[in-house]
């Protein structure tokens, strides 16, 4: 973690404690998780209480205190999508990663996790991958997704 | 000084400031609410639901916790109804079920007389009455404790689970705490109900609306003894 890169988001916003939200967001966004040396930044530079940052950051299912691989691949398991195949699509991931929901392959590459809803039930069975939506998925569609995904990676991290 | 309102609790005409909170009132006045994450002078939370009473408004009566109750004038409610004690019955001996091994709770059962616990035994040592969290917070504005997380994960924690800097080892957190007081025949090894209070309990079913400074009530650390400036504990 490099320090320096907290002073914009700090500057930018760290002076009132309600901005303590929006400062916890950028640092997600910043690191793909919340560390621990940062939060200690925030709560001292916003004035608010260490305990009060580690509420939220555990509360919000939308933060995570464990860091998190460079590519997120969120399963939903909604109604629709459930009844749809969600969980063999999930079963079919959490193999070929060899990774529960919740945790990140050893190679930093994906972090897998569920979500309860969506609001996107005529696209189902959906997975996310980094923001963008794929619908009507099926497990012979999975191979094709994660090496889109990989060959992304190797741009990212070419000595991967 | 604040404005003085009257509120009836069991039948009995309480004068009280207004917005104090009805549990204390009552308590102050001699009326017994069972309770136990109240901690006179810091703020209600209304966790364990202990204290919980029927408030009487347009001829409608619901339940509702006392200690988060501000006192308004005029306000009826009914402490000992056959409905309170049923709800109350039942709110410790999910209590029970939580946590057995603590002289706290096992008391509390005696005063509302649980003689039976219908749920899984789970053994826990914390009920998240968050007595350590608030003590901690507005006492002695240390702020090193929290509740953290959601539902079935809540828990009490330090940040990031290391003891910080503001913590000043007061170790009144322990003090507050329901769970510190071992049952009177020691910890147990099997979750149960110790039921050895049998001279206290006849009493209990007599006057079951009195404070009568009970033994019980040194036990739950009842906000009476405390209001009164005596040691809980002693």
């Amino acid at each position: 973690m490099d320090a320096k890169q907290l002073d914009p988001i700090l500057n930018n916003r760290g002076s009132e404690p309600y901005e303590i939200m929006e400062v916890l967001q950028d640092i997600q966004d910043l690191y793909g998780f919340l560390p621990e040396p940062a939060l200690r930044a925030a709560s001292a530079s916003l004035g608010v209480p260490l305990i009060e940052v580690f509420r939220l950051a555990n509360f919000y299912k939308a933060f995570s205190l464990k860091p998190r691989g460079r590519h997120l691949l969120t399963v939903c398991n909604g109604t629709a999508c459930h009844v749809k195949g969600a969980p063999r699509l999930l079963d079919e991931l959490m193999a070929r990663l060899n990774i529960a929901p919740g945790e990140t392959t050893a190679d930093e590459a994906f972090t897998l996790e569920t979500v309860n809803c969506l609001g996107a039930c005529a696209l189902g069975p959906v997975i996310v991958v980094d923001g963008v939506y794929y619908e009507h998925m099926d497990p012979s569609k999975l191979d094709g997704l994660l090496e889109t995904v990989r060959s992304r990676d190797r741009e990212l991290v070419p000595h991967a | 000084m604040p404005r003085m309102v009257t509120i009836t609790v069991d039948g009995a005409r309480i004068l009280t400031p207004e917005g104090s909170n009805v549990l204390e009132a009552a308590l102050e006045a001699g009326i017994c609410i069972p309770n136990l994450c109240h901690v006179p002078g810091v703020t209600p939370l209304g966790a364990c639901r202990v204290c919980v009473v029927e408030i009487i408004e347009n001829g409608r009566r619901r339940l509702t916790a006392s200690c988060t109750l501000e006192a308004r004038d005029g306000m009826v409610i009914e402490a000992h109804s056959e409905n309170v004690m049923r709800a109350r019955r039942n709110i410790v001996e999910l209590l029970l079920a939580e946590a057995p091994n603590s002289r706290a709770i096992q008391d509390l059962a005696a005063r509302v007389g649980v003689t039976e616990c219908r749920y899984p035994m789970r053994n826990n040592t914390c009920v998240l009455c968050g007595r350590c969290v608030r003590v901690c917070d507005e006492i002695w504005q240390s702020k090193s404790l929290g509740l953290v997380g959601r539902g079935p994960s809540r828990r009490v924690a330090l940040p990031f689970d290391v003891r910080p800097d503001l913590c000043k080892r007061c170790n009144n957190c322990i003090q507050v705490c329901p769970m510190t007081i071992t049952p009177c025949p020691g910890p147990l090894t099997e979750p149960a109900i110790c039921a050895r209070c049998e001279s206290q309990t006849s009493m209990v079913e007599n006057i079951p609306d009195t404070c009568v400074m009970c033994e019980l009530g040194r036990g739950f650390q009842c906000a009476r003894w405390q209001l009164k400036g005596l040691d809980a504990r002693a």
